[in-house]
This record gives C-alpha cells, structure tokens and sequence, in this order.
C-alpha cells in the first residue's frame, strides 16, 4: 500500500447472521425442532475503493443499504466476512455522538471519560480542556451531570470532544446537523479547518447538499453494492434520479 | 508526545506508525502466532490502555453511588449489615459448632472474598451488554470492560475490609507472617475471577439468560462453599466438592492464614492455581475468537 492512501477497502464483503431466537426459551425449542437458528444475509457485497490522504469522501445511499456498517468496518469495530481493509492514520469516529458518556457523571468528567476512550492521554485533555469548552460554549454547566443537559448541548459537548482529539481521519455518521444554526455553522468551519490541514474525512449523510460541498468524491451504495462512483455531483444526480 | 492510543491492534502502535489491517479470522491467526507468554499476558497493551481502564473503572465507581445519600458508605455498609445479620442467625439461632474465633470474624473472613467474585461476576455478565453503545462505535480491547468492572469491584473489597480489620482489632485475633499469603491468594482468586467473566460476559451478549442462570449459578454457588460455615461440619463423603470449587479453596487459604496463623493447604491451593489458569486461557481465547462479531450482535 502506498503511503499516500489512508484507507484501502478491496473486496469488501459483510455477512450478517441474525440470531431469531435470543432467549433460551426460544431457542431450545428452535434446537429440537430442527429450525435453523441463524439467518444470514449480505450486508455488503465486493466493496471496493480508496481513499488519499486530505480527501474527503461522501458515501450516499437509502437507508439499509450497509453505509454504517461500511464505517463500522473502517473503525474497526466489526470484522469483514471477506476482503481486507487497510487504515493508515489514527481514527476518530463520530458515530452515534456521546456514545460514551454517563448521564450521571458531569459534563466535566465526562469530557475526561470521552476523550480517553477517544485516544487521548488525560494530560492531553487536561491541555485542551478550555478549547474543548469554549468550543461546546458550555461553561455554566460544566460541572452539572450530564442528564440535566438539553440534546442540543449533549450534542455540542460530545462534538466539541471528538473534534478536538485530532485525529488524522474523521468518520462521519450523520451528524452534520448539531445544535442550532450558529454551532452548526461552527462545526462546519471546523470541518473546513479539518479538510485544509490535510487530514482525511468520510461522511455519511442524507444531507446531500453538504455531502456535496465537502466531498471530493462520492460513492453511492445500495443493496450493499457499490452502484455509482465518482464527482460528488454526478453520484448525487445519480441518486437522485432513482 | 507518546504515542496514540489509535484503538488499533496494539503491535502495530509500538512502531510508531498508526497502521490497521483487519483480514477475516486475523486476529485469531495473530494470538495463534504470538510466543506462548505474551499471548496471555500483553504487558504492552495493558500499558497504552492504562489510562482508559482507569478512567472507566473510576466511572464505573462513580456512578453507582452518585444519587445516594449515603454514596460510598453503602460499600460499606452492605457487607457489615449481611455480616451482622448472618451472625445472629448462625450464632444464636443456628449454632454453628466453636470454630475457635468468634463467628462474625469467622464468617467476614468468607464473605468479603465471596462477595467480591459474587459482585465481580454479576457486574461483568453486563459489561458489554451495557456498553453497547461504545461496542458499536470505537474500537480498543473489549476485554478492557470486563477488567474495569472487576478493579471497581476490587477497590469495594479493599474499602469494606476496613471493617473485618477493626473487627480483627476488637477482638485481638493475633497476627502472624503467614498473612503475607494472602496477595497470591487474592491474585489467584481474581484470575480465576476474570477468566469466568470473560466467558460469562461475552456468552451474555448472545443470550440474555446468562445473567439470570449467573444469579441462579452463584446462590447454589455459594451454599456449596465454606462461606457461613466451616468445612468441617460438610459431611466426610462430600468434601472432595470443595477440592474442586476454587472459591471453597480460596475462602479456606484465607481463614488458614488470616485466622488460623499457619500456611495455606498448597495441594488444593495448587489446584485452584491450575483451575484459575485453565479457564483464563479458555475464556480469553474465547472471548477473542468472539470479539469481531461482539459489534454485530449487540
């Protein structure tokens, strides 16, 4: 792999069993009776292509079609069936936002919590704390647990965590849309500074009109397959015309 | 700057250089290929996790007892109350024969190792379970969840003990040399602990019915242990069970030492030892093998 590349996907292919019985009341019945207790399907099929460093790539498609379990694959929270995938570069997610934080803890500590699970050191934190708040514009309710935070500020803290852990790539899940109008504009400009220090993103959105404005390539996947791939604009034409 | 924690597979890291290649089954190949010492023992890895293990086992403490009034006391408070109430049951209705130390000495020297497998399991049956939302989301050793909520449970331990030693200093049970056994005791204790959980916790995620046969599992578990009473009132033919149960040669090793001021019996401590290890490596193995699918399932 050559060290330009940050992520290699070739030969992508995701098989998904589905347990039916998830209790032992359905399932010693299932055993005896001879019914199968895995239903397997293809998640996704043969996926391939690359992504440079310092691009962004927008990945579209309908709901189901395998575009977060592609991003589960690059994190490497889920194994392919087949193919490989080569990451080069060190990661921060930012699927399901604030997946680590505990509603009980303050938006202090939880920072702490989250910013470790992202990869960085305490000292680190500790470094950037001030940034971090200023960022989430959440002084008031700093050290308040985060249970009595409204979503919007939920959001905005853990936006402000992943942002600041510096990552070389960024995955992307459909959180383009945070808080109101003027943090959205700020978690853009964000992006933009992301994009301009070289470093590589890829987003997933139903928002195409920001895919579009951000990406430097697209892909368009439905029914696990790669379907289009190209100029964001043409993939999006693309899928819109369907 | 050291380097990242990329939640990446840990050899890859120490070169310096963030670099990730997941091949189907590879990891697998990966422990198979790796000398027979560092595949169970990873000191690497349990250096470039060690701030994530402690910031969740710290939130793993923290949380339980933050809207309590009491909050940490009930650490406390719980084992002595279970003590106090088992005491007057066991030494004034249900005499227990004479033992030679006073019953509640007796019984706290079995009950605080017990109640921390017992806790200890319960809480890791649910530790990926309840941590579905990460599982999903960014990678780094799953085994990290099982190990923080074993330390929690430790760091309980270490707190309710303050009890059992004034309670030892109340009713001056003298001390002798041999209570230095009881570090390899405890470490054998929780290695034995962490294979166990490690087993439980990733079979939970496939069936929900673990936990509640675990609850089952650890109540006759622990009637068929030395923990409320002492091993000599088992009858004769029976007592080979406890040479088999770990936690009856644990609780054992600790009064010998504790109360009884001698060394512990090695035979069935050895034994313990090779048990513990065995289903370490079984539970390790297992939970790896596992591991890839624990995102898909949960």
């Amino acid at each position: 792999m050559s060290s330009d590349v940050a992520i290699s996907v070739q030969h992508v292919s995701k098989l998904f069993h589905k347990q039916k019985q998830r209790t032992f009341k359905e399932l010693i019945p299932a055993l005896f009776g001879g019914q199968k207790v895995v239903d397997s399907f293809w998640a996704l099929e043969d996926i391939n292509f690359e992504v440079k460093k310092g691009e962004t790539i927008g990945i579209v498609g309908p709901n189901g079609s395998g575009k977060s379990t592609l991003l589960k694959l690059i994190a490497g929270v889920s194994r392919p069936t087949k193919g490989k995938i080569t990451v080069n570069g060190r990661i921060a997610p930012l699927i399901e936002l604030g997946a680590g934080f505990h509603p009980e803890l303050t938006g202090r500590e939880n920072v702490f919590l989250n910013g470790v699970i992202l990869g960085l050191t305490r000292k680190e934190i500790e470094a950037k704390f001030k940034e971090i708040v200023d960022f989430a514009e959440l002084w008031d309710f700093i050290d308040q647990p985060v249970k009595h935070y409204s979503s919007g500020m939920y959001l905005r803290l853990a936006f402000a965590v992943a942002v600041h852990t510096d990552p070389e790539i960024l995955l992307i899940d459909e959180i383009l849309a945070v808080g109101d109008a003027s943090f959205q504009e700020k978690c853009f400009a964000r992006l933009r500074a992301f994009q301009e220090a070289g470093k590589t993103i890829v987003i997933i959105s139903h928002d195409l009109t920001s895919v579009q404005d951000f990406s430097d390539k697209a892909l368009l996947i439905q029914n696990g397959k790669v379907q289009f791939a190209g100029k964001p604009a043409e993939v999006i034409a693309h899928y819109r015309a369907e | 700057m050291r380097e990242k924690i990329c939640g990446f597979p840990y050899e890859i890291q120490i070169q310096g250089l963030c670099y990730n290649e997941f091949m189907p089954d590879d990891l697998t190949q990966r422990i198979l290929s790796l000398p027979i010492v560092s595949r169970f023992v990873h000191p690497p890895q349990f250096y470039y996790y060690r701030e994530l293990l402690s910031e969740l086992t710290k939130r793993e403490i923290k949380q339980r007892y933050k809207q309590s009034v009491l909050g940490y006391a009930w650490v406390i408070l719980n084992p002595l109350l279970q003590m106090l109430v088992m005491a007057f049951v066991f030494s004034k209705i249900l005499r227990v024969a004479n033992l030679g130390v006073p019953y509640p000495i007796f019984l706290y020297a079995g009950l605080l190792p017990w109640t921390l497998f017992s806790n200890s399991l319960m809480s890791s049956v649910n530790a990926l379970v309840g941590n579905g939302g990460l599982l999903t989301k960014i990678y780094f050793p799953r085994e990290i969840f099982v190990q923080s909520t074993i330390l929690a449970k430790i760091v309980d331990f270490f707190l309710s003990s303050t009890v059992f030693i004034l309670f030892m200093m109340y009713y001056r049970i003298p001390l002798s040399i041999h209570i230095l056994w009881f570090v390899p005791i405890f470490l054998i204790q929780n290695f034995f602990t962490y294979g166990l959980s490690l087993v439980m916790a990733a079979a939970n995620l496939f069936y929900r019915d673990i936990q509640y046969l675990l609850g089952l599992m650890l109540l006759v578990w622990m009637y068929l242990s030395p923990v409320i009473y002492p091993v000599e009132m088992f009858p004769d033919k029976y007592r080979w069970i406890f040479q088999l149960n770990p936690m009856a040669v644990f609780i054992n090793a600790y009064r010998q030492v504790i109360l009884g001021g001698s060394a512990p019996n090695f035979m069935s401590l050895g034994i313990g030892l090779v048990l513990s290890l065995a289903l370490y490596v079984f539970g390790y193995i297992l939970f790896k093998k596992l591991e890839g699918v624990f995102a898909d399932v949960v």
